[in-house]
């Protein structure tokens, strides 16, 4: 297209990329050098580069637009060099969030999100309403925002400006170099939230640079994680930097506490649910329920004509013969979303009375039970399968040796 | 030590006269100094070596009292305008050097390197993000260069210009105060007027200085 919108997403390869400062730049506090780094994005996914400070991933970052020019090696977007590229028309074509947002105290919010379509020669009126159409795409009012300056804002508004004003000229990359990192937690997880929920709209490819491994999990469809002096130290999904984590490094880096990261990573729609024991409200206990209980889980599930969950009957009430009507009931709780979290669903599990969350769809129809011995169950079974019978334990114990 | 208010009036042509003569030396140094010191900041913003260079020569005429300068170019210029401007001129070039240099230093890195990443080409960036962010402390530095011309016109009476100087001087040799005070006067409205004339300027130029959360 003549005024360089593509609208779709790149890949991006990394070959064997290697940069060098001098030591005169190294004497300035430059950050670290990137040694023979290698990776390939597919388009569409976002790929979060983590690792210590110094380690080298803003460096790799910016070799993407070019503000830092590699040593060695080649950055390929979409098979095409970079570096065989005019660096601001490249620039043009990328997406680039930073920290502290880098909008223009001068310009309002307006311009500011204009900013590439101007430099691409939009004219003014389909500037303003792409302007108006991305702010109210990351959730804040033109009529409000449009005219203010970014001090009128607050940090997580202005984040949502950087991201807005990046996304302008509708880049098939984009580049976030800790963009969700000068906000308070609670607001960074909305943001995070918010922001996957865009991807799922926009699917651009993003790469993604991050000190903080709880951020690159829940982001990164990939992840590159990098050792000091720039080393790739493991490329993979976040699953299996969590389960088979590649070097003492790697499992340091990602911490003790990485068997309950990788719940996160899955959902309550991965589990297999435990089917439970129903019954209607108006009908009459019998033997064979009291059996069914006694062989798996003992409370008894009422549900409604439309399969909605009414009750739970513990096995001792489930007297045969006897209306269920009229035994002593619990609140048909905790109810479970299918999306929810793996995570968050044991936190829920654990605080319950009765430890099965009933998974339901939109319309309330019981869809099974999650237990915590399924969610025990599915992370044994997404170890990696190696051979030895305590993957998961040893893989928790930085002192195991790991399999060959 | 009376005040003649009856020469005030008989005189209200020759005051004018020599104010606008006063406000037009002050403006064209003042103008003529920002000219060459934009030129001289910019480069040594692009290259960090001419700034000790640049600062220092501009340090060192500005030591020179000025007296002694006039004295220095009359042989060369004559008793003429461009002797006055080029005393006048020179006097400016520190604090407008400084306050570009400084001005542009005071831009948010972020704001650089944001630019930069989107694809500003080094002179977009410079005339669209790094100069308008510059304003409010160039701005600063133009006031404080031009109040201080304000009082260098008067020394320039000495070589026969002066505006309000010419005033005063006038006054000294008649023993005739009015005249003196008329100058001290003029010269302080001016300087004051053209104080408040530069802030209203930056305030209109930066209307996002003032911009706070609400």
């Amino acid at each position: 297209m003549p005024d360089g919108a593509t609208g779709r997403a790149a890949t991006v390869e990394f070959e064997h990329v290697t940069k060098h400062y001098d030591r005169r730049e190294l004497k300035r506090g430059a950050p670290g050098a990137v040694n023979d780094l290698s990776f390939a994005v597919p388009a569409g996914k976002i790929c979060v580069l983590v690792g210590p400070s110094g380690c080298g991933k803003t460096t790799s970052l910016k070799m993407v637009n070019r503000l830092i020019e590699p040593t060695s090696g080649r950055i390929l977007l979409d098979g095409i060099d970079a570096a065989g590229r005019d660096p601001t028309e490249l620039r043009r074509g990328i997406g680039y969030v930073i920290q502290q947002t880098g909008l223009f105290p001068h310009q309002a919010i307006e311009e500011n999100v204009a900013t590439v379509p101007r430099l691409l020669g939009w004219p003014a009126a389909r500037r303003r309403e792409r302007a108006e159409e991305l702010l109210a795409l990351v959730g804040l009012d033109p009529a409000t925002y449009a005219g203010r300056f970014p001090a009128q804002l607050s940090g997580g508004e202005r984040q949502r400006v950087g991201v807005a004003r990046a996304l302008a000229a509708d880049p098939p990359i984009m580049l976030m170099d800790e963009p969700f990192g000068a906000v308070d937690p609670i607001v960074r997880e909305r943001l995070q939230d918010e922001f996957l929920r865009l991807q799922e709209t926009i699917a651009k490819t993003i790469l993604f640079v991050t000190h903080d491994i709880d951020e690159a999990i829940k982001m990164g469809d990939l992840v590159v994680v990098l050792a000091d002096g720039g080393v790739l130290a493991q490329f993979g999904p976040p699953a299996e930097i969590l389960t088979s984590p590649a070097s003492d490094f790697v499992a340091r880096f990602v911490g003790a506490d990485r068997g309950l990261k990788r719940l996160s990573l899955s959902r309550v729609a991965d589990l297999d649910l435990l089917a439970p024991v129903t019954a209607r409200p108006g009908e009459q206990a019998t033997e064979e329920q009291r059996r069914a209980l006694a062989a798996s889980f003992p409370w008894l599930l009422l549900v409604d004509d439309l399969d909605r969950p009414v009750a739970w009957v513990a096995r001792q009430h489930v007297r045969p013969g006897a209306p269920l009507a009229e035994a002593p009931s619990t609140p048909a709780e905790p109810l479970l979303d299918r999306r929810a979290t793996l995570k968050d669903a044991l936190s829920i599990l654990l605080g319950a009375d009765v430890h099965a969350g009933i998974v339901v769809d939109r319309s309330r129809r019981v869809l099974g039970l999650a237990t915590v011995a399924g969610i025990a169950a599915l992370l044994r079974e997404s170890a990696p399968r190696d051979g030895s019978p305590g993957a998961l334990a040893a893989a928790e114990d930085p002192t195991a040796e790991g399999p060959p | 030590m009376t005040i003649s208010w009856e020469w005030i009036a008989d005189n209200l042509d020759e005051i004018g006269a020599a104010t606008l003569e006063h406000l037009q030396l002050t403006l064209i140094a003042v103008g003529v100094g920002f000219a060459i010191s934009l030129l001289l900041g910019l480069a040594a913003y692009r290259w960090r070596g001419l700034y000790g260079p640049i600062a220092g020569v501009a340090g060192l005429l500005y030591t020179i009292p000025s007296l002694a300068l006039f004295a220095v170019l009359v042989p060369f210029t004559g008793l003429t305008v461009l002797t006055a401007e080029i005393g006048l001129v020179t006097y400016t070039l520190l604090i407008l050097v400084r306050g570009v240099v400084s001005g542009l230093d005071g831009v948010p890195r972020d704001a650089v390197e944001a630019a930069t990443g989107m694809g500003y080409t080094a002179r977009q960036r410079l005339a669209r993000v790094e100069l308008p962010l510059a304003v409010p402390v160039i701005v600063t530095a133009i006031r404080l260069a031009t109040v201080t011309t304000v009082g260098l016109v008067m020394v320039t009476a000495l070589i026969g210009e002066g505006g309000l100087g010419q005033l005063m001087l006038r006054g000294f040799n008649r023993s005739f105060p009015t005249m003196i005070y008329v100058g001290v006067v003029m010269s302080v409205v001016l300087a004051v007027g053209l104080d408040l004339f530069l802030v209203g300027c930056q305030r209109f130029l930066t209307p996002w200085a003032r911009a706070r959360a609400t």
